[in-house]
């Protein structure tokens, strides 16, 4: 499904990114997780084309993207959602106006049809009846929650979720981790799941991919990393910082 | 010192330049893209109606306390007969367009630059890209056109509320009454003043809508960056403004040239 070759990334003068390689079948769940600022939402954002590479390429259903316009990027964003760390909901629009926002960029008029769908895209992230709330009156996990209905209510083939249970209490965290799973398969999407929790991690992953110092680290399956014995993936998995008191 | 000035020559030819890509692709957007008539109408309401009091008020006063400060001058010469024509050709030609410019730069300028920056800074820009919806179709197109319709209408309204009031103020306050003043209006004042000042109008439209929309969609560094996005449109949105009347004067005299109609 996507496809990241030898993708480098500078910022400013600092290099994010320096050299992955990636690979995320069709219909999988792969989560990439690293420490904060090891550039994991970055990456993902090339999967969209949020962000250009400075150096490599990116191949979504065998297409290479790298250097695709933004205007020429509209028909693989359908086909890819997106959930943002904040949710990014449209903050002057209603929560039903926020979802039913993509159905009617993709030309559907009929307000009880649109209606319909945003109503079942809520009852699918456990918020039916909360169309009329504006997002300023939500919480942080109901916003993620939100962003999520509008990003599956045009059923995209994937599903990028950006740090999806950041800043959340540990049981909004379960609930969401759960949705994400639920979601994956009612719908047979492929998700790519970016996070440094490792609840999140451990509960909704088929394959884990490990950033660290701006290359993949590790990439296998979960029960791999658990058993794995290498010092900088050992350390963020127990979170040892290695510092004492 | 060299440096320096090299530095701000260099950042500003970077400034014009990006500014000239975000027209050009506006205009491209305009032609080839799907125009959202909702987002425009919303957006004329924004600028043209919302900016009623403003309009008004500056109109108004400006044309009246011009009308008094002029008659105060040309009284002493024996010239009051003058002063409404004086008025009328300084309203259309120059004081409606750069004082309806300056307020608007200041009320929808800012506000633009705010709303796109805040947006920009909460992802919801990006979330828009990821939606496949592109910043310029949604944001900046219809915001464009609302300018480039409103803003010369609100010119000419200012222009006319100023004339207005000049009359009342000449006729109810100074005393100034009699057919001469009013037949010195018509005389100097013709379709050609009204022409220069609709042309003002639309430039400075363009100048305010595409400053505000680039600090917007250029906004960086959080709360920060927010505060300053419409800070910095409304002071470069006016200099513009004042810079670029200065050889609009010129060149639009040479179009529609003052004189007896």
């Amino acid at each position: 499904m996507i496809s990241v070759r030898n993708l480098i990334k500078t910022l400013g003068t600092e290099k994010v990114l320096r050299g992955v390689d990636l690979e995320v079948e069709t219909g999988e769940t792969c989560v990439i997780m690293g420490r904060s600022g090891s550039g994991k939402s970055v990456l993902i954002k090339h999967f969209v084309g949020l962000f250009k590479p400075t150096s490599g390429e990116v191949w979504v259903e065998g297409e290479e993207i790298t250097h695709l316009e933004e205007r020429k990027l509209g028909s693989l964003r359908k086909k890819i959602g997106m959930l943002f760390q904040s949710g990014a909901l449209f903050d002057s629009m209603t929560v039903e106006e926020n979802i039913a926002f993509p159905l009617r960029e993709a030309g559907l008029r009929n307000p009880r049809e649109i209606r319909d769908r945003v109503a079942e895209a809520l009852e699918m992230v456990d918020l039916a009846g909360e169309q009329e709330k504006m997002p300023e009156n939500l919480s942080g996990g109901m916003r993620k929650r939100v962003g999520l209905a509008r990003t599956i209510v045009s059923r995209p083939a994937c599903v990028l979720y950006d740090e999806p249970t950041t800043g959340l209490d540990p049981i909004a965290s379960d609930s969401i981790n759960h949705l994400i799973r639920r979601l994956q398969k009612r719908l047979s999407m492929t998700s790519v799941v970016v996070t440094h929790d490792m609840k999140t991690a451990f509960h909704t992953a088929d394959h884990i991919a490990f950033l660290h110092e701006g290359r993949i680290y590790f990439h296998g399956l979960p029960a791999e990393l658990r058993a794995s014995r290498d010092q900088a993936i050992v350390n963020f998995v127990e979170g040892h910082s290695g510092e004492t008191d | 010192m060299l440096t320096s000035l090299g530095r701000t020559a260099l950042s500003l030819l970077q400034y014009l330049g990006e500014l000239a890509k975000l027209v050009y692709e506006t205009c491209a957007a305009i032609v080839s893209a799907p125009i959202r008539w909702r987002l425009f109408l919303r957006q004329v309401v924004e600028v043209g109606w919302r900016s009623q009091p403003v309009v008004i008020v500056t109109g108004a006063f400006t044309g009246a306390v011009l009308t008094a400060q002029t008659f105060f001058q040309f009284n002493r010469l024996g010239m009051k007969s003058a002063v409404g024509s004086v008025v009328a050709v300084a309203m259309f030609r120059e004081l409606g367009p750069v004082l309806t410019g300056l307020m608007v730069s200041g009320r929808v300028g800012a506000s633009i630059a705010a709303e796109i920056g805040t947006m920009k800074v909460t992802e919801q820009i990006d979330a828009l890209r990821a939606l496949g919806v592109h910043p310029i179709d949604y944001l900046v197109v219809p915001r464009v056109l609302a300018m480039m319709i409103s803003m010369p209408l609100l010119v000419a309204e200012a222009c006319a509320i100023s004339i207005i009031a000049s009359r009342f103020v000449l006729s109810q306050v100074l005393g100034v009454t009699g057919p001469y003043d009013w037949y010195n209006t018509q005389h100097y004042v013709g379709p050609r003043d009204l022409d220069m000042a609709l042309t003002k109008g639309v430039v400075f439209a363009v100048l305010i809508v595409f400053i505000a929309c680039h600090q917007g969609l250029n906004t960086k560094n959080g709360a920060v960056g927010v505060g300053r996005a419409p800070t910095e449109a409304v002071v470069l949105g006016s200099l513009a403004i004042l810079i670029l009347n200065f050889f609009l004067t010129f060149a639009l005299n040479m179009v529609f040239p003052a004189g007896l109609n």
